[in-house]
């Protein structure tokens, strides 16, 4: 509230710069209007008074000091009696603590007013809305990563990583201690199954040694046949198959 | 059929009939197997004896009549219980025989039983495999069966003893001859 109503008196409100506010009826309030033209006149005539001495002191400077001189002497002169007799001195300072005082009333007006304004601003300005409208990809699309990622030096950081140290402060000992190797053992066995390993290239082995006996039994046949044969001055083949065939012959 | 047969001259020979080696390898090993099954049954009978009468636990002397025909027994009752169940004994089984009757089929049981007795009574009828030109043994040709090279497992529905040697060229046959 305070700061709305030191706003409120500090800051002009657009209405009021508009000139004289219409009366409802559609006519002027005389009594306004003149004041204003009285004020407006008078703002006039100050502005245009400084211009004319700052013209005047602009051209005629230097003969006017020539002349101010010995007026100047006559006037410090006079001065002096005066703060001798009329205790100027007295009258000075009270007008300088009033003037301290007023300086201070202004840093703390204007000290209040800033608080006020950035309250007030701070009120207005909806700060969701504004994260809104940035645009975080349009952001991110002028990063690049890789030109970041090249101007890390990581040969440099490894350098600086001391393994030796690191390994040393490793409790090998400790951690070894703390597997439990025979549950491990364990564990891999039964996932191994060796049995199975055992039976299958046991079993494979039989085979083989089963199939070799069968084919060399086979040979040993198909020698003795011939032999017997040659003796036998046998000719022509035997007829050994294969058997469902054999059955119409 | 329990595994790929890894020799081609085995593959191409499935389902010939077996020549003399494979056939008395495959006996030799079937008289093994029965003189354990009789030394098996004296054991047992030992045992029995043992349990019945009290110690000492010894092997029965049988009278040399009761233990031959007791073996002779023993003998015929395992082949062919062996060639009429699965078409083959342990000692063919390791040899990779079967023994089938001329149309390939498996043995009845009372042809295996024939088969059976005529080999233990008359085991000299093997050697007839050497001059055969079928290589068939005496008791082969009296019971009209035949034993051939068949390495692969074969349910009991499948009546045939399949392999390679079902559809053969003549240069395959050749390599008996």
């Amino acid at each position: 509230m305070v700061a709305q109503d030191s706003e409120r008196a500090l800051v002009p409100v657009a209405s009021e710069l508009a000139g004289p506010r219409p009366v409802p009826d559609g006519g002027v309030d005389v009594a306004r209007l003149l004041v204003g033209a009285a004020f407006g006149l008078a703002v006039e005539a100050q502005r245009r008074s400084l211009d004319a001495a700052g013209a005047v002191v602009g051209r005629l400077g230097w003969p006017l000091g020539v002349l101010a001189r010995p007026a100047g002497a006559v006037a410090r002169g006079s001065v002096a009696v005066a703060r001798h007799h009329l205790d100027l001195d007295r009258w000075a300072a009270r007008g300088l603590a009033q003037q301290r005082r007023a300086q201070e009333m202004a840093v703390g007006a204007v000290r209040a007013l800033i608080a006020a304004l950035v309250v007030a601003v701070l009120d207005q300005v909806d700060l969701d809305q504004v994260v809104a409208r940035v645009d975080l990809d349009r952001m991110l699309d002028r990063v690049d990563p890789n030109q970041i990622a090249a101007r890390i030096d990581l040969d440099a950081i490894a350098r600086r990583i001391d393994l030796e140290a690191i390994v040393g402060r490793v409790d090998l000992d400790a951690v070894v201690a703390r597997i439990d190797l025979p549950r491990l053992t364990e564990e891999v066995i039964d996932e191994v199954d060796l049995g199975e390993i055992i039976r299958e290239s046991s079993s494979t082995m039989a085979s083989e040694t089963v199939d070799a006996l069968r084919v060399q039994g086979m040979r040993v046949d198909g020698l003795v046949s011939r032999l017997v044969d040659r003796v036998l001055l046998r000719q022509g083949q035997r007829q050994l198959g294969p058997l469902p065939e054999e059955l119409g012959s | 059929m329990t595994r790929a047969i890894r020799y081609a001259q085995a593959r191409a020979l499935q389902g010939h009939r077996a020549g003399f080696a494979s056939r008395v390898v495959a006996d030799l090993v079937d008289l093994g197997v029965a003189w354990l099954l009789g030394l098996s049954a004296l054991l047992a009978a030992g045992v029995v004896r043992y349990l019945l009468t009290g110690p000492p636990l010894r092997l029965p002397v049988v009278p040399n009549r009761l233990g031959v025909v007791g073996g002779a027994g023993i003998a015929v009752a395992y082949l062919a219980l062996c060639w009429a169940a699965t078409g083959r004994s342990a000692g063919k089984q390791l040899a990779g025989l079967r023994v089938v009757d001329r149309a390939g089929r498996r043995l009845t049981l009372w042809r295996s039983f024939t088969r059976a007795v005529l080999y233990v009574l008359f085991p000299a009828g093997l050697l007839w495999v050497l001059a055969s030109r079928r290589n068939a043994s005496v008791q082969d040709l009296v019971v009209g069966t035949a034993v051939v090279y068949d390495w692969a497992y074969h349910p009991a529905d499948e009546a045939l003893p399949t392999g390679d040697g079902r559809s053969p060229g003549p240069a395959r046959s050749s390599k008996h001859a």
